[in-house]
């Protein structure tokens, strides 16, 4: 659920806000509690823009209403932005956004949080976060790591090109037809399985050219969620 | 009342299932359920008062086995069958079999299902009755006379193009091939054709015309076993997706009184011509001109079935039922029947179904972890899940139905729009985003726009995604620096006390109370 309410515009305003609500922060060594929060792998789209989010370095920046000095905003992306997190209870918040100056309203999103779960294969932090009905699984990391992560994979990239590559489920279903055998030679997006669900036949088709290196299913087999059906190497 | 039977078996599963237990017991008869080794803790299986197990999670290992479902009813001790939808529902040999076994069928005779299963038959039916069907062929295609092929082009060029190549035992949008051009017409009549006889174990196809834009408007009928026929109104479900609906409404928005009876005659007339009995559907497309074309009739309770019940007040299974048992219509229906030209509220159903509406409405089955369904004045829930059930891959996605019912269709709209605002799942990806999203859309808010092209040719899922993705990844990131949460291990239960530090407790509160609007 957002609302969208206008409220009495600020009659100071701290710090070097905008318009827009949002204030550059000049450059800086990363704050150690700084983290970066994408949308996990197995949820992702092309496009998904991942975020990092920290404390605020200034405690005088701020967004003040009504004669409240307001709490300190925290950085996105480096930018401080008027955006507050109000949680009630274990599950339900509400995310309230604010925007400065005459035209000052406060946008709030009800949002459900799910519990945190670590990610068995990269140790990342993984939440369900749930937003107008969307179930969007983040995984959050410390920008820190992440930044090491990132340059270890930049590192690896050319060598790793010609790894194997592992295709797992990422629905559940039936395995109905295989279409390879090891040692096939594949070209991307050349057919490998169909899996059925829910009356549905889904093609799944190989993210790479390669040669198969193993088949983990046969037809018949149901499968779950992260199962490995083919490597291609 | 005495109940019309003592005990019936339900051969279905899932939200109707439960949906016909319930009646059932408010007739004071006992239900039997069937279940699959996937159901065995499902809700139908525990709100009857036996069950039987069927036998694997594939459809055609339990609840499409004919043999086990009458042993089972014949061995439970039933007096009748209701097939609720899908599955068996519009199988004639079911129906025989059931009627064969000395039990009453819960829904038209077997003959009537097997000639209005056949939508040529159907068709045919229709023409004899005065009903105006979507133009095109009668007779199937003679797909083992290559020679008649010029014949076929012929009658296609006749039809019109674009048209559809159609199966004439299809249904659920399978065997329907579109052709735009006469070069294609070969091809698609023999991929038609190899797909009707995969699916329904016969490959006879047909030509029709392809109405669009075009409207979906279809029309509820009941019969009694005196061949008196009524229609308890119509019901709009133009927002659908390859055949499949989405949303449905009673009545259809924008019709006049003239109208409404003109159609409804035609549904009847079409339901006396067949000989039609207990309950049925005649579905129909509407088109920019304003004619009615038929298209086909579904024997059997539908999906949508609620909205119809919202707006008449009449209890369809329960009428199912009491038709079954062999009673005329009751005065109520007929009253019901009388005042449907003059609709006086207006229901909406939208079908929550375990499908991604950013991925093409690919299959999302798994495990539902969060589940508050909406209250309140003028909503209905037909559901069979709760929070911790697992949906399973192996059926149809529809995981809850939920219909609202008001005075008139915009504040219909409001309170459905009130009603998605309180539903909250977790765990799954469903189709709740869509329906919020329709709701906001004003081709669907004026009724401007309905028409079966719709959503294929407006619904844009990865964009109408974008705004949560930022909203989610913002909450994550702030409720981690608000104190970072002990994370969940499998098989532990947290405890509430570790799930949030002091920070939520102290300035969370605080901080909601303060700075609520003033």
């Amino acid at each position: 659920m957002t609302h969208d309410r206008s409220h009495p515009a600020p009659t100071t305003i701290a710090g070097p806000m905008g318009d827009a609500g949002r204030a550059e922060v000049p450059d800086g060594p990363v704050d150690p509690r700084a983290v970066r929060v994408s949308v996990s792998a197995s949820a992702r789209l092309d496009g998904d823009p991942a975020i990092t989010v920290s404390p605020s370095p200034d405690p005088d920046m701020r967004l003040p209403q009504d004669g409240d000095p307001g709490s300190p905003l925290p950085l996105v992306d480096g930018v401080a932005t008027a955006v507050r997190l109000e949680r009630f209870g274990d599950v339900r918040a509400r995310l309230v956004e604010s925007t400065a100056g005459s035209t000052g309203r406060e946008i709030r999103t009800d949002v459900q949080l799910g519990p945190v779960r670590i990610d068995p294969r990269h140790g990342t932090r993984l939440r369900e976060v749930v937003v107008d009905g969307w179930r969007i699984e983040v995984e959050v990391e410390h920008e820190r790591r992440a930044a090491l992560r990132e340059r270890a994979r930049r590192g690896a990239g050319v060598a790793s090109h010609g790894g194997p590559v592992e295709v797992r489920a990422i629905i559940p279903g039936r395995v109905v037809a295989v279409s390879v055998v090891v040692g096939d030679s594949v070209e991307a997006g050349q057919q490998v399985l169909v899996v059925e669900a829910m009356k549905m036949q889904n093609e799944l088709r190989a993210p790479r050219e390669g040669s198969v290196q193993r088949v983990g299913v046969a037809v018949g087999d149901t499968i779950e969620v992260g199962d490995l059906l083919v490597v291609i190497h | 009342m005495k109940p019309p039977f003592r005990r019936i078996l339900v051969a279905n599963r899932g939200e109707i299932a439960l949906r016909i237990i319930r009646a059932a017991h408010e007739m004071g008869m006992e239900a039997v359920a069937v279940y699959s080794d996937a159901d065995a803790t499902a809700a139908h299986v525990r709100a009857a008062d036996a069950a039987i197990r069927l036998g694997p999670a594939t459809p055609a290992d339990s609840y499409l086995r004919v043999d086990a479902i009458v042993a089972a009813a014949v061995e439970s001790g039933a007096d009748a069958v209701h097939p609720g939808y899908g599955f068996l529902s519009e199988r004639a040999s079911f129906a025989q079999a059931v009627e064969n076994a000395g039990l009453v069928f819960v829904g038209p005779p077997p003959g009537v299902i097997a000639a209005l299963g056949d939508k040529l038959a159907a068709r045919r039916i229709a023409r004899a009755a005065d009903v105006p069907h979507v133009p095109g062929t009668l007779e199937a295609v003679a797909m083992d006379r290559p020679d008649q092929l010029a014949r076929v082009i012929a009658a296609a060029a006749g039809v019109g193009f674009p048209l559809l190549v159609k199966a004439a035992a299809g249904g659920g949008g399978r065997g329907i091939r579109r052709v735009v051009v006469q070069d294609e017409l070969p091809a698609a009549l023999v991929a038609s054709s190899r797909e009707a006889a995969a699916s329904f174990g016969d490959g006879s196809v047909y030509l029709e015309r392809e109405v669009m834009p075009a409207r979906h408007i279809e029309v509820q009928l009941l019969g009694d076993s005196t061949g008196q026929v009524i229609a308890l109104g119509e019901r709009d479900c133009s927002t659908q997706r390859r055949h499949q609906k989405l949303i449905e409404e009673a009545p259809a928005p924008g019709l006049t009184e003239t109208e409404r009876r003109r159609l409804h005659a035609m549904a009847v007339r079409l339901g006396v011509a067949a000989g039609l009995q207990n309950a049925a559907t005649v579905e129909f497309l509407y088109d920019r001109d304003g004619a009615f074309w038929f298209l086909e009739v579904n024997t059997r309770l539908q999906v949508e079935h609620p909205v119809t019940e919202m707006v008449s007040g009449i209890d369809l299974v329960v009428e199912q039922f009491k038709l079954a048992a062999g009673a005329p219509l009751s005065d109520r229906v007929r009253a019901a029947a009388d005042r449907a030209p003059r609709p006086t509220s207006h229901a909406i159903e939208v079908r929550i179904s375990a499908e991604d509406p950013a991925r093409v409405f690919a299959p999302s089955p798994g495990r539902i972890t969060r589940w508050a369904m909406p209250a309140g004045p003028g909503i209905r829930v037909d559901t069979a899940v709760e929070a911790g059930d697992r949906v399973p891959p192996e059926y149809d996605p529809l995981i809850c139905k939920l219909i609202v019912h008001a005075p008139d269709r915009p504040s219909a709209l409001a309170r459905l729009r009130r009603a998605l605002d309180e539903t909250e799942i977790g765990g799954i990806q469903t189709t709740l985003p869509f329906h919020r999203t329709m709701l906001a859309e004003p081709a669907f808010v004026n009724a401007s726009g309905l028409a079966t092209t719709w959503v294929e040719a407006h619904w844009d899922g990865p964009a109408s995604r974008a705004r949560a993705v930022r909203i989610a990844s913002l909450a994550a990131g702030l409720a981690e620096l608000g104190g970072r949460e002990a994370a969940q291990v499998p098989g532990m239960d947290s405890g509430a006390s570790s799930e949030h530090g002091p920070a939520w407790r102290s300035d969370g509160r605080a901080i909601a109370i303060d700075r609520w609007p003033r």
